[in-house]
């Protein structure tokens, strides 16, 4: 891996989440124009986190929804029983 | 006086809630038990651990809710708890060893280009994330992250967390946020690629 490869390859993650600079974000871009490798490198990078960012959320089961309400009543009510 | 950076919605129910409202209590479950709910699924990996995780998290919160001066958010805030939860589980539990990922590690082996097979997001999520392969396979790779990186990479890029947001969470610096992130994805990159690389090839009978 050529040196200034390694050195924009730490700064990937911050590039695709637009936390640079202009001037290292610029740097950075026309360094991919020209390097294949790179360019696979942040597409890459891009699709793992767009996977990961997709991954739908599990429902709570009913009954835990259940349980957890009604440990906190009993909870809330055994500390302060004039309120619940 | 402080600034209130709860949003109006929960500084109300948490106004119900100090004067005695259980039904306040119950809109907050409500809002953020799902999130909750996740996050200690994919910390944990089962769902008994994220159930008491969610338990947890709520019975701490609310005992300190009183106090709370809404200083953050209170998903942030419950958020915290969450995280403390975590680490007191997997400390009790013994699962885990954090270790850590060096980004030398993921430099590409000198004189090979890296190729890496990651599947296309489809642009319907429900057509391709549930798939259930695929879903399995980032989930295990989530799992089998370390985790002081899984803590950042969940409030990150699943729960949409600010790396300075993911910093106040954690109580870390927001370079060590970006620093874990980064690796953390690297490491994702690797292990998916890697799952589809291996079917390449079971497939191609090498």
């Amino acid at each position: 891996m050529h040196k200034e490869c390694k050195k924009h390859f730490k700064k990937v993650s911050q590039y695709l989440d637009g936390e640079l600079d202009a001037r290292t974000c610029e740097k950075i871009r026309l360094h991919l124009q020209e390097c294949p490798e790179c360019r696979h490198c942040v597409d890459s990078l891009r699709k793992t986190i767009d996977l990961c960012r997709k991954l739908p959320k599990e429902k709570v089961p009913p009954e835990m929804k259940r349980d957890l309400l009604e440990t906190l009543r009993k909870a809330l009510t055994d500390r302060a029983p004039q309120n619940f | 006086m402080a600034l209130i950076k709860t949003d109006d919605t929960d500084h109300q129910l948490i106004s119900r809630f100090k004067e005695g409202s259980s039904e306040a209590m119950e809109k907050i479950v409500e809002r953020y038990q799902e999130s909750i709910f996740n996050f200690g699924l994919r910390m944990c990996g089962h769902m008994q651990d994220a159930e008491d995780i969610m338990q947890d998290t709520f019975l701490n919160a609310f005992n300190g809710l009183h106090s709370f001066r809404e200083e953050t958010k209170l998903k942030n805030w419950l958020f915290r708890i969450a995280a403390h939860a975590c680490q007191r589980k997997r400390r009790k539990k013994k699962f885990q060893p954090d270790r850590e990922l060096s980004l030398e590690s993921f430099f590409p082996k000198e004189g090979t280009e890296a190729r890496f097979e990651i599947p296309d997001p489809a642009s319907d999520p429900a057509q391709d994330l549930m798939r259930s392969e695929l879903k399995q396979v980032i989930e295990e790779a989530v799992y089998s992250l370390p985790p002081k990186y899984k803590l950042v990479f969940n409030l990150r890029d699943m729960e949409g967390f600010s790396t300075e947001e993911t910093a106040e969470i954690l109580e870390i610096s927001v370079q060590s946020v970006k620093t874990r992130l980064h690796r953390a994805r690297l490491y994702l990159r690797e292990k998916i690629s890697n799952h589809y690389k291996d079917e390449e090839s079971h497939a191609q009978g090498v």
